[in-house]
């Protein structure tokens, strides 16, 4: 019995094995993954260009990106004016124009080294609406009849049956350290609270945000017959991270750029 | 050389059946429900006294659904910042977590949908805000996902301000201040989340 293998039966087998290997590709998800890339370059060369790149027909009810209602996705020559509308319910938005791209775009990081934006120093209100809340720290009930005493204006409030104080206008304070170097994005202040058989609760960094009204809520917790020495419950409200961001961009070295500036 | 096709043909059908995407599910707003709450895991404190990005897992809290938008919507976003610019916020938001809820994680024995700190969204409980909370109900009906309906994580970004964020655009991100920016140029939300994520679709549900 020859060893060898016809040249016919060769040329079978390796048909086979192509044929083989085209139907298990085609079943695999790489098609779409070649797509998304395409799609991915298209993207890429828009916005170094500041002009909208043609993207893929969307099938169902919904928004086509870069393309006007009507349109052929050629993207207007200047922004078009806003469009105020907004969605009612009942009725999905099946078309929106997508924000036309603005005069001269500038693509790539522009990490920000000036110590302050003009337009972050819009005229800073001295007050904002706040009220409080007062809750028992371990029912997550409201507390009636609390008194709180918000320590930078010496106001005295009481809480209602809902744990609430009225609204009242609270000092809009900006800690002044931070004024020349990159200044808060919102106002902080401080309260105490107060009620019979309960810890004080001191309640420090409560955001105040200027031009809308603004709430917190003071945990406090009952005295128990534990407790042996009574002292008062302090509380911090974090800095807002976009604001930590801000400054730490604003100090970071070239040399030595540690996370580096905020990327995408 | 019958018994050769045969197993070739065999062959064929065994390494078609492993296609890893054939029987996957895919859930999109029409056969997906949003979800009555969320699985948010609580990790431990550093010595400052902040939730720790990288600390312990203390223990899971299930939040209401929309009650977790409301209480990260003023953690990511300012609160006093244009009115679509916080809508846009909720949106990303409320997608970015029903996402995470329909594929949830398992670590140090707790399974849950997201965590409290950046890895996931800053939440913080019972911290809304009346402005962020009106954004949060003006998207109430409708999500932002794939033209087909699939629901996909939308992501942000800090970005940098005053600035459209254009690298933002090409990374399919969202940048927090960027929307604050074309929200004072006078874009409303559904034009702010087109900026940032290219071939999505506002759908309208429940």
């Amino acid at each position: 019995m020859s060893r060898h293998v016809p040249i016919k039966q060769i040329v079978r087998i390796s048909a086979g094995a192509l044929a083989a290997t085209v139907l298990s590709l085609s079943m695999l998800p790489s098609a779409d993954l070649l797509g998304a890339q395409h799609l991915w370059g298209a993207e890429t060369a828009q916005a170094a260009t500041g002009t909208q790149a043609p993207v893929g027909q969307n099938t169902l009810q919904g928004v086509q990106p870069g393309v006007a209602p009507g349109g052929t996705g050629a993207p207007p020559a200047q922004p078009a004016p806003p469009r105020a509308t907004t969605p009612t319910p009942g009725t999905a938005q099946p078309t929106q124009p997508a924000p036309p791209p603005p005069p001269t775009p500038t693509p790539g990081p522009a990490p920000e080294t000036s110590p302050s934006v003009p337009s972050l120093d819009k005229p800073w209100p001295r007050s904002a609406k706040l009220r409080i809340k007062v809750i028992d720290g371990r029912s997550l009930k409201p507390l009636a009849g609390a008194e709180v005493v918000v320590i930078e204006s010496e106001q005295r409030l009481r809480t209602d049956q809902d744990g609430y104080t009225p609204w009242f206008d609270a000092p809009l304070i900006r800690d002044p350290r931070y004024r020349p170097m990159v200044q808060e994005l919102h106002g902080q202040l401080g309260v105490i609270a107060y009620k019979n058989g309960y810890r004080d609760s001191v309640h420090m960094g409560i955001r105040l945000n200027p031009g809308v009204e603004s709430e917190t809520t003071v945990w406090m917790y009952k005295l128990g017959p534990g407790d042996v020495r009574i002292e008062p419950v302090l509380y911090q409200e974090p800095f807002h991270h976009l604001w930590l961001i801000r400054l730490a961009d604003r100090y970071r070295d070239r040399s030595q750029l540690g996370e580096g500036f905020q990327k995408p | 050389m019958k018994r050769l096709w045969v197993g070739l043909a065999g062959a064929v059908v065994a390494f078609a059946s492993l296609g890893p995407t054939a029987n996957a599910q895919v859930y999109t707003i029409d056969n997906t429900a949003q979800p009555a709450v969320i699985r948010v895991a609580i990790r431990g404190l550093n010595p400052s006294g902040e939730p720790d990005p990288r600390g312990r897992i203390e223990w899971v809290q299930t939040v209401p659904f929309e009650q977790y938008c409301e209480d990260v919507l003023p953690n990511e976003w300012i609160p006093s910042w244009n009115t679509e610019s916080l809508k846009a916020g909720a949106m990303a938001i409320k997608m970015f977590a029903w996402y995470h809820h329909l594929h949830p994680v398992t670590i140090d024995g707790f399974t849950f949908d997201v965590d409290n700190t950046v890895n996931f969204q800053t939440f913080r409980y019972m911290s809304e805000q009346p402005m962020t909370n009106r954004a949060v109900q003006a998207v109430r009906r409708f999500a932002y996902v794939r033209p087909d309906g699939e629901i996909i994580e939308l992501n942000y970004r800090a970005g940098n301000p005053q600035d459209p964020n254009w690298q933002y655009r090409n990374a399919q991100k969202m940048a927090q201040w960027g929307s604050e920016y074309w929200a004072e140029q006078g874009r409303n939300y559904v034009q702010i989340l087109q900026f940032y994520y290219m071939d999505r679709a506002l759908r309208q549900y429940g």
